[in-house]
């Protein structure tokens, strides 16, 4: 009996916290764009950042593939400054995880920005604070709820994420073979007792992150209301 | 001296107003949409107006023309939110320490020390906003914008989130804080005329983004020049006018056949409407000029008085008699007096 090669299960963990940073940094601004505008462009960035949750992975997967490719504008500038190629890497599955992901971060910090009285940022900008001040001392501190959770299914859904990863970052053995993908592959060799094992693991793996998110968000909301519930 | 004339567009609507503002308290009147908070917002640096100008004491915050737009922060001006709009996760001590950013920690300690005093939070300085009473947090918003010891002080609605039974300690609180506390302008939003009546010292009457009417407020109050403008602060009775006549120091207006003597009455424009407020209609047992037979066609009962509509034949009117004088007047026939001094003329 072989021992049983985690590096799937170390990848896609890592791969789904890459992807989260990557989303926390890039979604974040957005959602707070979306936010605070009305117009034609918002709309559309609006529906563009929601694309992913519709398409099919494979259509997702591809479109990552032509835009990141080795032929592709983006590709050939990432290889020739940093010599490696974005497809069938590591990065690639973690640009694939959060082009699947990110859609989730934005909707539910975006609820929790616009939810915010708008009077409570003119109050703070009268009050001679710049914007950038604003954000972090007015805007996340109460939004932090909504952005908190969108973080966490940004990372339990890179960490399942399979079609789009397949396609862009490819199955190689101990370099992109994720847990998802890496399942599909043991069954496809009509390896059982790997799949088995592997489809346990990623249970369990899943549970404990689902009853880990369900304290920290009690957690949350309890120290969230301790001082507003207390009326003298 | 607060100059402002500016003008803004929106696709469904138009700001478009000049007005000026002294120390003391103005009041901006009008129904909600009409432009008064976004007013205040554009004087606050907090919306940008297409064209004009604001200037306070000859120091231009924004003028289009000369492209001038004084950043919020550097205008000096302290704004009350409707509702307060207090900082939920701070406490009151850093709600209030929050305009003074930047400033050394010690100053700061002391100024809001001092402030907290000054509104009587001593004790509430690490409480949270949600922990407040109404009044607690309306000393709190005044501490926040006042601390900056701004030159203007901006309120809107001060009073519209406050519970009725509460409303009158409320409002005198304010007004007593403001008037010891703060020697510049302050400009106060409300849709209450009453609350307006009470609290300003000034009006600026608002209609569809458009200022119908300024000045002292017993002016405004007294002799509104339109319609608009005097249905807004209460008037009901608008009776239509077909001819005027000048007699000697008097005029003479005709309604529906009617005489009407106004004393004092002034003719600047061509008057549509011969107003007078229902509380100034009177009862007398004999007489000559502007009495009239009437008949009652309605009455409603109120607190502390009646309201009655009264049909002469030439015309309908609102009055309101005080509960005390109405059996006297229903027992004895008076007659219907309209006096000449409260009588004045309105444009359409």
């Amino acid at each position: 009996m072989e021992p049983l090669n985690l590096f799937p299960l170390f990848l896609s963990l890592k791969v789904a916290v890459a992807a989260t940073g990557l989303a926390a940094v890039i979604g974040i601004p957005l959602a707070y764009y979306l936010s605070r505008s009305r117009g034609k462009i918002a709309d559309f960035v609006d529906a563009l950042t929601t694309l992913p949750v519709i398409l099919p992975p494979t259509v997702l997967g591809y479109y990552l593939l032509v835009l990141l490719g080795r032929q592709s504008p983006i590709g050939k500038f990432v290889e020739e400054t940093f010599g490696t190629t974005l497809v069938f890497t590591p990065l690639g599955a973690v640009i694939a995880a959060f082009v699947v992901a990110v859609p989730f971060l934005i909707k539910s910090a975006r609820a929790a920005f616009a939810s915010i009285d708008p009077n409570l940022i003119r109050a703070a900008k009268v009050l001679g604070r710049s914007d950038w001040n604003i954000f972090l001392v007015i805007i996340l501190p109460l939004s932090w709820r909504g952005v908190a959770s969108g973080l966490m299914l940004v990372f339990a859904r890179a960490l399942g994420d399979f079609g789009a990863t397949l396609m862009v970052a490819g199955n190689i053995p101990n370099e992109t073979l994720t847990m998802p993908v890496a399942i599909y592959d043991a069954l496809l060799a009509g390896n059982h007792r790997l799949a088995n094992a592997l489809v346990m693991i990623m249970t369990a793996v899943s549970v404990s992150l689902l009853y880990m998110m369900k304290r920290v968000e009690k957690r949350m909301i309890r120290g969230d209301g301790s001082h507003v519930a207390r009326k003298h | 001296m607060l100059h402002v004339n500016i003008k803004k567009a929106f696709p469904h609507f138009m700001l478009d107003v000049a007005f000026t503002a002294e120390k003391g308290i103005t009041g901006i009147l009008g129904p909600s949409g009409c432009g008064k908070s976004l007013t205040l917002q554009c004087l606050a640096g907090l919306e940008t107006p297409d064209e004009g100008s604001i200037v306070l004491n000859g120091r231009p915050f924004f003028d289009a023309a000369q492209r001038v737009n004084v950043k919020s922060k550097e205008r000096k001006i302290g704004y009350m939110f409707q509702n307060y709009a207090l900082f939920p996760h701070l406490t009151v001590k850093q709600n209030i320490a929050f305009g003074l950013k930047g400033k050394p920690k010690a100053e700061i300690e002391e100024k809001v020390a001092e402030m907290l005093e000054k509104v009587e939070m001593q004790q509430y300085g690490s409480r949270y906003p949600a922990e407040l009473s109404g009044g607690q947090q309306q000393r709190v918003a005044l501490a926040r914008a006042l601390i900056t010891e701004p030159d203007v002080l901006l309120l809107d609605e001060p009073l519209s989130a406050v519970d009725p039974y509460m409303k009158q300690a409320l409002e005198q609180q304010l007004i007593s804080f403001i008037k010891e506390h703060f020697t510049g302008i302050a400009l106060l939003v409300t849709h209450n005329i009453e609350e307006a009546d009470r609290l300003c010292d000034h009006l600026i009457m608002y209609h569809e983004g458009e200022v119908i009417q300024s000045g002292a407020k017993e002016e405004v109050l007294a002799r509104p020049v339109n319609v608009t403008a005097a249905r807004m602060i209460g008037y009901e009775n608008f009776l239509p006018v077909t001819k005027i006549e000048r007699r000697g120091n008097e005029v003479v207006a005709f309604v529906h056949g009617a005489e009407l003597f106004i004393k004092g009455a002034k003719i600047p424009f061509s008057p549509r409407f011969v107003s007078i407020h229902a509380e100034d209609v009177s009862f007398i047992e004999e007489g000559s000029l502007n009495t009239f037979d009437y008949e009652i066609v309605q009455t409603r009962a109120r607190m502390n008085h009646v309201d009655v509509t009264i049909k002469t034949k030439y015309f309908q009117l609102q009055a309101t008699v005080v509960k005390k004088d109405w059996d006297s007047l229903l027992a004895r026939k008076k007659k219907l007096y309209l006096p000449p001094e409260y009588l004045f003329f309105l444009q359409g």
